[in-house]
């Protein structure tokens, strides 16, 4: 790791777990929170997507959701537009797994600059400079099978 | 004793982050991608603030009056309630709430005529609600989902040929606000804004599959050659920029197609 990247992560790691604190509760849930009432993958993932709402972020009402084995990750297309930035959420209910989110722009690169993984949870966000065609993988790294659900926010 | 602290809390920071980098994808993968309307499809809600960053509009003036729809035909009706949905985030963006509301009013009222309002007449109540306490963060997602439960509803009820034409205003009329805005003041960067021929190659694609009945209406063949020819114009430039004459004509595209939405329905 050079020394460039270990500063970045220094100043860009603390902020990136502070935003992920839950938003202050609303005086007027919106009807998007409506659907956390219930216990499903999605309901996690919007948890974890809400996390970034402090900082500005807005989720989106599309999300994928699906049934994820290890070693068959998802890839999903999306278009995102340069100035704005994403966090792309997942979670599912099954504790023993792990899950990783990563971006990558429409050569099949990797992007994004910054990552969150806990348990059966994971995010990865990104500042775009391009706009265009990206694409959205979610794999599961530890465990067997369970459905996921991945959701998407932006500001 | 410092240097190991250092250490730990750099650890500590670096445990609770998974590496964002991956290897590279192989282009069967790529080919392999889920295409989701409802997540791959820009919304106009993150669309606009890329093009309020890029280009800061004055979004009051690109706020039409409103306008409730007098057609009675259905696919019409569908068009024009893409486009009110990405016309109330334009009022959102210029923090309107009378204009959210009117749009509300008129998303709501469309709906009326194609039996898919009750899915949406609480939202249409929060939207007012929220428009009234300007907390505009919650009105975008509030009217994207709007934008989808009245998509659900239409799957509900087999109308699967309106959840494409509705789709299909609201990118135009996000792609007519971004054009006529380049097209006005030309910038070379925000124009990559409007590189889209992926989007209109699958909506292109979907008017395609329709039944031949909705297919070969006058609208919708209108409809395609216009978006046949938008995508002419976006693939004229490179991925990164596209040419000060080639936004112009993207523009008077786009135009038109907003102005053929609005015509009165052919009498059949």
């Amino acid at each position: 790791m050079n020394l460039f990247r270990l500063l970045l992560l220094l100043f860009a790691v603390p902020g990136a777990l502070l935003a992920q604190t839950p938003a202050t509760t609303k005086s007027k849930p919106s009807p998007l929170e409506w659907n956390t009432s219930d216990h499903s993958p999605r309901s996690r993932a919007l948890e974890l997507a809400g996390g970034f709402s402090g900082d500005g972020y807005k989720v989106r009402d599309g999300f994928w959701s699906g049934s994820l084995e290890k070693g068959t990750p998802v890839l999903i297309e999306v278009n995102l537009f340069a100035g704005n930035d994403y966090w792309f959420s997942a979670a599912n209910l099954d504790p023993s797994t792990r899950l990783k989110v990563s971006i990558f722009d429409v050569h099949g690169n990797p992007v994004g600059s910054q990552a969150f993984d806990e348990a059966s949870r994971a995010a990865a966000g990104i500042s775009v400079w391009q706009s265009g065609r990206y694409f959205i993988r979610v794999a599961m790294t530890e465990g067997d099978k369970a459905d996921t659900c991945m959701v998407y926010s932006y500001k | 004793m410092r240097h190991r602290v250092f250490l730990t809390v750099l650890a500590l920071l670096l445990a609770g982050q998974g590496d964002s980098r991956s290897e590279s994808l192989a282009a069967k993968d790529v080919e392999s991608a889920v295409f989701m309307e409802t997540i791959a499809m820009p919304t106009p809600g993150e669309f606009f603030i890329a093009l309020g960053k890029q280009c800061q509009p004055n979004w009051a003036k690109l706020l039409k009056s409103s306008t409730p729809p007098t057609t009675t035909d259905r696919e019409r009706m569908a068009l024009q309630l893409g486009v009110f949905v990405a016309d109330g985030f334009i009022a959102i963006e210029a923090q309107d709430g009378q204009g959210v509301k009117n749009t509300g009013r008129d998303i709501l009222a469309i709906t009326k005529k194609l039996n898919v309002s009750q899915h949406i007449i609480a939202r249409s109540q929060s939207i007012s609600d929220f428009a009234e306490e300007s907390d505009w963060n919650t009105l975008r997602e509030e009217l994207d989902a709007t934008q989808n439960d009245v998509r659900l509803a239409l799957l509900e009820q087999n109308d699967n040929a309106l959840v494409v034409l509705t789709m299909t205003g609201s990118w135009m009329r996000q792609m007519d606000v971004a054009a006529q805005l380049l097209a006005e003041d030309y910038k070379p960067g925000p124009s990559a804004l409007l590189v889209q021929p992926a989007i209109a190659t699958h909506l292109i694609n979907r008017i395609d599959a329709l039944p031949d009945k909705t297919r070969n209406l006058p609208l919708v063949v209108g409809l395609r050659d216009g978006l046949d020819s938008a995508r002419t114009h976006m693939l004229k430039g490179s991925a990164y920029n596209l040419s000060a004459a080639a936004v112009k004509e993207l523009s008077a595209t786009m135009s038109s197609l907003i102005a053929g939405t609005a015509e009165p329905s052919e009498k059949k």
